[in-house]
């Protein structure tokens, strides 16, 4: 492997840094939901990056993102069974509108 | 709602586009890649590297930036496979086939079925100006400190090294079984939890359509 260990990290921020701007800046929750799966996504590659360059005996960086995947996952069932009741409720996706704790 | 779905011909304009506004912009990226390697500057495993990370960080921003949702959902998809590359980089395929079995198999589907469901088309995606400085500041000094971070640290002898398969199952099954039952648990629960949720819902609605929706 002749890639340097820095370069994965700087892609990973890269990528972390996109997804930041796109949590803070849209509105729709499914959009919101997008940029986090991409944060995700740039945690799990540091994770994965760490366990085989740094860490080849015990690898546990592997296991955490298996379980980063998994979570991700069920974050996106719950949250989007959340944003369609929600639409139901209040014929909107916008996280804006949905400000009160009861209707 | 089928009436919002888009229409085949529609999806066919999309992947149409896509198609054509990737291939222009990733064929002379991958043209100047090659003639590097021709030149020996760069090897093999760099041209594949920088190619993944290209395809990464333009869908991302594709994913964030683009004003239609489809658009961005599509666009996501670019990002997730991008990402099984790099897994594929660092050696640990299984993580790779996770990758495009769960994100572009699961994940995708259900974004896309969210935003059909949720009428994305006529969503005020563009009324949103005024925390947009603000989020690219925060955005741009939090990748901006980590890049600083991962650039002047000190990594030691760099050799990836190759994760046997068997290896990582019994790591897994051994010595994390208790964190893969609770996250078999969780899975359970959520999607549980996400199917009663929407089922409510319905059955909420039809009682509102018996009692003439004075609730």
């Amino acid at each position: 492997m002749t890639i340097p260990l820095s370069s994965f990290l700087v892609l990973s921020a890269l990528l972390f840094g996109i997804g930041f701007y796109g949590v803070l800046a849209r509105r729709s929750a499914i959009l919101i939901l997008i940029a986090v799966e991409i944060m995700l996504a740039a945690v799990a590659i540091n994770f994965i990056a760490f366990a085989t360059y740094r860490d080849p005996k015990a690898f546990s960086g592997l296991v955490f993102a298996l379980f980063v995947i998994a979570v991700a996952a069920a974050e996106v069932g719950l949250a989007l069974g959340i944003v369609l009741r929600l639409f139901r409720e209040r014929r909107t996706a916008n996280v804006d509108e949905a400000n009160s704790l009861k209707w | 709602m089928f009436a919002r779905l888009p229409l085949p011909a529609q999806f066919d304009r999309i992947i149409m586009t896509g198609g054509l506004v990737g291939s222009l912009v990733m064929g002379p990226i991958l043209v100047g890649l090659i003639a590097l390697y021709m030149l020996s500057r760069i090897s093999g495993a760099e041209v594949v590297f920088y190619l993944a990370s290209v395809v990464i960080l333009l869908g991302a921003l594709g994913a964030v930036l683009l004003p239609n949702l489809v658009h961005s959902a599509l666009s996501l998809i670019a990002t997730l496979l991008g990402v099984a590359a790099i897994y594929l980089m660092l050696l640990s395929e299984f993580l790779a086939l996770v990758q495009i079995l769960v994100y572009g198999g699961g994940v995708i589907m259900l974004v896309i079925f969210g935003l059909m469901l949720t009428n994305a088309q006529d969503d005020p995606v563009v009324s949103d100006g005024s925390q947009k400085p603000f989020a690219f500041g925060v955005g741009a000094l939090i990748a901006g400190l980590f890049v600083a971070a991962a650039m002047m640290a000190q990594w030691g002898p760099s050799t990836a090294t190759i994760i046997p398969f068997p290896a990582f199952g019994e790591r897994l099954f051994r010595d994390f079984s208790l964190p893969i039952i609770i996250v078999a648990f969780l899975l359970d629960i959520a999607f549980t939890g996400a199917l009663v949720n929407a089922r409510r819902a319905e059955s909420a609605a039809a009682e509102d359509a018996a009692t003439g929706g004075t609730r």
